[in-house]
C-alpha cells in the first residue's frame, strides 16, 4: 500500500499481516484498522496472538507478510518516526529496579525529549490522578505490581502519545485506580489519540471500548462496536456470552 | 496522506550511561545502608585476593629475574598464553552477557518501543557487557602489573603503570566486539537453544585447548633441549602477525625492556583494532539488530517440546530409592538441572577437565614410580574433586531452597512434614555430586593404581564430601535463604551464599588436613601394607567429621524450613 493511499485518520493499520513461529502460525492474514480518537478493545483466548500482534505493531516482532503502520508510518522501515508516536505498556511492568519511580519518570521525559517544565507538570498531574506520590521516591524494587503498572502508565503517558498500545492494563490495580485508568484512556482518546488494548477483562472492554475485535488461533473472526458484534452474534446477549459463542463456533469449525 | 512531523532524531546513549550511572550509585548506597558488613567482608576479601596474587606474582617475576636467560625465553610466552587465554575466556563472557541483555531481558523490549535507535540500545548492550565481563580482568590485572613494575627500574616505573593499563584497556574491546558479534550470531542461527549452544561451544572450546595443551607437554624419550625446541615451535603460532594477544604480549615485552618506541607501536596498533572492530560489529549488529531479536523471540514463542518418558526415564530411576512424595520433588530438580545448561555445562566442564587430566595422567611428564608420589598424587586428585565440588554446592545447591521458597505455597500444602523437602533437595544433589565425583575419583585410582585400603579410604572420603558439602548447602540454604530473589547467581553471592562458602571451604579443609596427615605418614610404607591403627583412625575421623557437619546441618536448615514464612 502506498503513503497515499492511507487514511489521514488511522492511528494504526495492519494490512493482511501474518506471523509464524516455526511451524505454528500464531496470527494470520489480519487486518485492522484503528482510528484517531478510537478506543479498541482487543480480545481472544490464551494464545489466540493477542500479544504477537501487539508485538508486531510497536515493532518488537516482523511480519512474515502483510504491512503494519502506525500514524502513517511503517513500523519496519520508518520505526523511529512510528515509535516517537506510540506508548506501549507490556502485560509485565518493566521498570529499572535500581532507580526510583521518580528518576524513571525523568529519564522516560527526557527520552521523549520534554522540557522541565512540561515534565513537572505532568508527573505531578499524574501523579496526583494515579495516587502514587507516597512510594514515587522509593526503588522500585520495592513496588507491588499493582504500583509498578501505575508508574508505568504514567511514563506511557507522560509524553501525550497519539497510540497508546496497551497488554492487560487492569491486572493488580484496584477499583479506585481502575476507574482512574479507564477515564484516563478516554480522556486520551477526546484529545483525539488511540488506545489499542488488550483484555480478558470484558465488562470493562465492554464499557469502554468504542469497538471491539475478536482473534482467536490467530484470525480476526469479529470486529466491531459492541452492537454491531451483537448483530453479527444474532444474539442480544452480554459480550462474555458473544466471544464465548464466537470462539465456540470457531472450534466447531 | 498526513504524516505526523518526523520525530527529531538524536543520539540517547549519553542518557542510558548516566541512567546505569544512576542505579550503580543507589545499588551502592543501599548496601552501604543496609548491609554494611556483608560491603566491608566483600571489599576485605577483594582486597585479600589482590595482595595475594600480588605476592604471587612478585614471587614468580623474581625467579624469573635470577634467571635472565629463562626470563627472556619464558616472558614473551607466558604473556601470549595469558592473553590468548583472556581472549578466549573474555570473548565467550561477553557473548553470554550480551546475548542476556539483548535478547534476554524485558529491557531491550522497552528500550525498543520508546524512540531509540537500535544503533543506542546495542552501544549500551556492548558497553555494559564489556564493563560485566572484563572488570575481573582488570581487577586482577592490577597486581600482576604492580608485581611487574619490580621488573622495570623506579624512573621508568610511572611510565610502565600507564603503559600496562593503556594495554590492558586496549585489549578488552577486541573479545568484547568478537562476543558481541557471536551473541548476535546465536539469536540469527540458534534462536531456540542460543544458551545452550553457547554453553556446549565453550565446553568444547575448553576441552581442546586442555587437550592440545597436555598432548604439547607429554614425555617422550627426546632429551630435554629438543623436547623444548619441538615445544617452543608448536607454540609458534601464538605469536602469528594478526593476533591481539601478541600484540599486547609483544608490546608489553618491549616496555620491560625499556624499547617504548616499539611498545607504543604496539599500543597503537591494539587501539586502532580495537575502535575499528568496535565500531564496525556495534555498526552491524545495530544495523541487523530487529531480525536477530525477532527470531530470538520467535525461538522463545516456539519454544522445546519436553515428552517425557514413559516411567519418568532416567530421571525415574535415578531417585527409586526414595519414598514417593520425596522422589517427585527430586525428580523435579533433576529435571530442570538437565533442561538449564548454565548448571550442567559448568559442571560438565570442570569434570570433563578433570577426567581429560586424569586420562593424561601416564604421559605427562611426572615421575610417578617413587614411593611418596603414588600416595601423594591421588591426594591431589582428592583435592581437586573435593575443590570442584564445593564450588558446585555452593554455586548450585544452596539457592535451591531460596528458589522453591517462592512456591512454598503449593510445596508447603503437600501432605507430608516440610522438613522432609530438605531431604528431597539433599538426595537430588547427593546423586549428582556422588555421580560424578565417584567416576572420577575411581578413575584415578584406576589410573594410579592404588592399593585396596587407599583405595576405599578415597572413595570413603569422596563419598563423605559429598554428603557434608550437600548437608551444609541444603541445611544453609534453609538457614540463610534469599526468598524474595528469583536470581540464582545472585542468592550465591549473598551474606548466606558467602557463609555456605565458607563453611564448605572450612569442612574440605579439616577433611582433607585429617587424610592429608594420614598420606603423609604412609609416604613410605611398602606400597601394598596396611597403614597403622592411628593413621586408619585419622581417615575414619575425617569421614567422620564431614557425614556429623552434614547431618548437623540439614537439622538446623530443616528446623528452620518447617516455620519458615514466605
Amino acid at each position: 500500500m502506498t503513503d497515499e493511499m492511507i487514511d489521514d485518520n488511522l492511528a494504526v493499520s495492519l494490512q493482511g499481516v501474518r506471523k509464524c513461529y516455526g511451524s505454528k502460525v500464531a496470527v494470520e492474514n489480519l487486518t485492522l484498522e484503528l482510528k484517531r480518537g478510537e478506543l479498541f478493545a482487543f480480545l481472544g483466548p490464551n494464545g489466540a496472538g493477542k500479544t504477537t500482534t501487539i508485538k508486531m505493531i510497536v515493532g518488537l516482532l516482523q511480519p512474515n507478510k502483510g504491512e503494519v503502520r502506525v500514524c502513517g508510518h511503517h513500523v519496519g522501515t520508518n520505526g523511529l518516526e512510528a515509535k516517537s508516536q506510540l506508548a506501549y505498556v507490556p502485560d509485565q511492568p518493566f521498570l529499572y529496579e535500581k532507580l526510583t519511580g521518580r528518576e524513571f519518570l525523568y529519564f522516560v521525559a527526557e527520552m521523549y525529549n520534554l522540557t522541565k517544565e512540561q515534565r513537572t507538570e505532568r508527573i505531578a498531574t499524574l501523579m496526583e490522578r494515579l495516587d502514587f506520590s507516597e512510594y514515587i521516591d522509593h526503588l522500585t524494587e520495592n513496588y507491588s505490581h499493582g504500583m509498578k503498572q501505575k508508574v508505568v502508565l504514567a511514563a506511557a503517558l507522560l509524553h501525550e502519545p497519539t497510540v497508546l498500545v496497551i497488554d492487560e492494563p487492569m491486572v493488580g490495580l484496584d477499583p479506585r485506580s481502575i476507574r482512574t485508568v479507564k477515564n484516563l484512556f478516554v480522556e486520551r482518546t477526546r484529545a483525539g489519540g488511540a488506545v489499542f488494548m488488550s483484555t480478558h477483562t470484558l465488562d470493562i472492554a465492554e464499557a469502554v471500548a468504542d469497538r471491539i475485535g475478536i482473534i482467536h488461533r490467530g484470525k480476526l473472526v469479529a470486529v466491531g462496536t459492541l452492537e454491531q458484534l451483537k448483530s453479527q452474534a444474532q444474539k442480544d446477549h452480554s459480550l462474555e456470552e458473544i466471544f464465548l459463542g464466537m470462539t465456540e463456533a470457531t472450534d466447531a469449525c | 496522506m498526513r504524516v505526523d512531523a518526523p520525530f527529531e532524531r538524536r543520539p540517547l546513549i549519553g542518557l542510558l550511561l548516566r541512567v546505569k550511572m544512576r542505579s550503580l550509585y543507589n545499588r551502592a548506597n543501599k548496601a552501604a545502608d543496609e548491609a554494611p558488613i556483608r560491603l566491608t567482608v566483600s571489599v576485605l576479601l577483594v582486597g585479600l585476593i589482590w595482595f595475594a596474587l600480588y605476592f604471587m606474582f612478585d614471587l614468580v617475576f623474581a625467579n624469573l629475574e635470577r634467571t635472565p636467560l629463562e626470563a627472556t625465553v619464558a616472558l614473551p610466552l607466558i604473556f601470549n598464553f595469558f592473553f590468548m587465554a583472556m581472549l578466549a575466556m573474555l570473548t565467550f563472557s561477553n557473548a553470554i552477557i550480551a546475548y542476556g541483555a539483548m535478547f534476554g531481558k524485558n529491557e531491550s523490549s522497552y528500550l525498543l518501543t520508546s524512540p531509540l535507535t537500535p544503533l543506542d540500545v546495542v552501544t549500551l548492550k556492548y558497553i555494559e557487557s564489556l564493563v560485566m565481563a572484563s572488570w575481573a580482568l582488570v581487577l586482577l590485572g592490577l597486581p600482576l602489573m604492580v608485581a611487574m613494575a619490580g621488573l622495570v627500574d623506579q624512573s621508568n616505573q610511572l611510565l610502565f603503570y600507564g603503559l600496562f593499563l593503556a594495554f590492558f584497556l586496549a585489549f578488552i574491546p577486541i573479545p568484547g566486539a568478537l562476543g558481541l558479534f557471536l551473541a548476535w550470531l546465536a539469536a540469527r542461527v540458534f534462536p531456540r537453544r542460543a544458551t545452550r549452544v553457547v554453553s556446549v561451544l565453550i565446553g568444547v572450546a575448553i576441552m581442546v585447548s586442555v587437550f592440545w595443551g597436555m598432548r604439547s607437554l607429554q614425555t617422550s624419550d627426546d632429551a630435554m633441549e629438543i623436547w623444548l625446541r619441538n615445544f617452543q615451535s608448536r607454540m609458534r603460532f601464538l605469536r602469528a602477525a594478526f593476533l591481539p594477544n601478541n600484540w599486547v604480549a609483544s608490546g608489553i615485552d618491549h616496555a620491560i625492556r625499556y624499547r617504548f618506541s616499539e611498545a607504543f607501536m604496539y599500543l597503537g596498533v591494539t587501539i586502532a583494532n580495537a575502535l575499528f572492530l568496535s565500531w564496525a560489529v556495534v555498526r552491524f549488529v545495530a544495523r541487523y539488530f530487529d531480525g536477530a531479536l525477532d527470531r530470538a523471540m520467535v525461538g522463545r514463542g516456539e519454544g522445546v517440546r519436553y515428552v517425557p518418558a514413559a516411567g519418568g526415564g532416567m530421571t525415574g530411576w535415578l531417585f527409586i530409592y526414595l519414598p514417593k512424595p520425596l522422589r517427585i520433588i527430586a525428580t523435579k530438580d533433576l529435571r530442570v538441572f538437565m533442561r538449564d545448561p548454565l548448571q550442567w555445562s559448568q559442571l560438565a566442564i570442570l569434570f570433563g577437565l578433570l577426567f581429560l587430566y586424569l586420562s593424561n595422567m601416564p604421559t605427562l611428564r611426572i615421575q610417578l614410580s617413587g614411593a611418596g608420589w603414588r600416595l601423594m598424587m591421588p591426594f591431589l586428585n582428592l583435592c581437586a574433586v573435593s575443590l570442584i565440588l564445593a564450588t558446585f554446592t555452593c554455586r548450585f545447591v544452596f539457592p535451591l531452597i531460596s528458589l522453591e521458597g517462592r512456591k512454598l505455597w503449593l510445596v508447603g500444602l503437600l501432605p507430608m512434614k516440610r522438613s522432609r523437602v530438605l531431604w528431597a533437595k539433599f538426595a537430588f544433589a547427593m546423586t549428582i555430586t556422588l555421580a560424578v565425583a565417584m567416576s572420577a575419583m575411581i578413575m584415578s585410582l584406576i589410573v594410579l593404581k592404588l592399593n585396596l585400603f587407599w583405595s576405599i579410604t578415597h572413595l570413603a572420603v569422596v563419598a563423605s564430601i559429598c554428603f557434608g558439602l550437600c548437608g551444609i548447602s541444603v541445611g544453609l540454604g534453609a538457614r540463610l535463604p534469599m526468598y524474595e530473589e528469583l536470581n540464582a547467581a545472585r542468592i550465591a553471592n549473598g551474606l548466606g551464599g558467602t557463609t555456605n562458602l565458607l563453611m564448605s571451604v572450612v569442612l574440605v579443609a579439616m577433611v582433607l588436613t585429617g587424610v592429608g596427615l594420614a598420606t603423609w605418614r604412609s609416604r613410605f610404607l611398602p606400597f601394598m601394607e596396611t597403614p597403622e591403627v592411628s593413621t586408619i583412625a585419622m581417615c575414619v575421623f575425617s569421614v567422620s567429621l564431614s557425614i556429623i557437619v552434614g547431618v548437623v546441618a540439614l537439622r538446623i536448615g530443616g528446623k528452620h524450613f518447617a516455620k519458615a514464612e514466605v
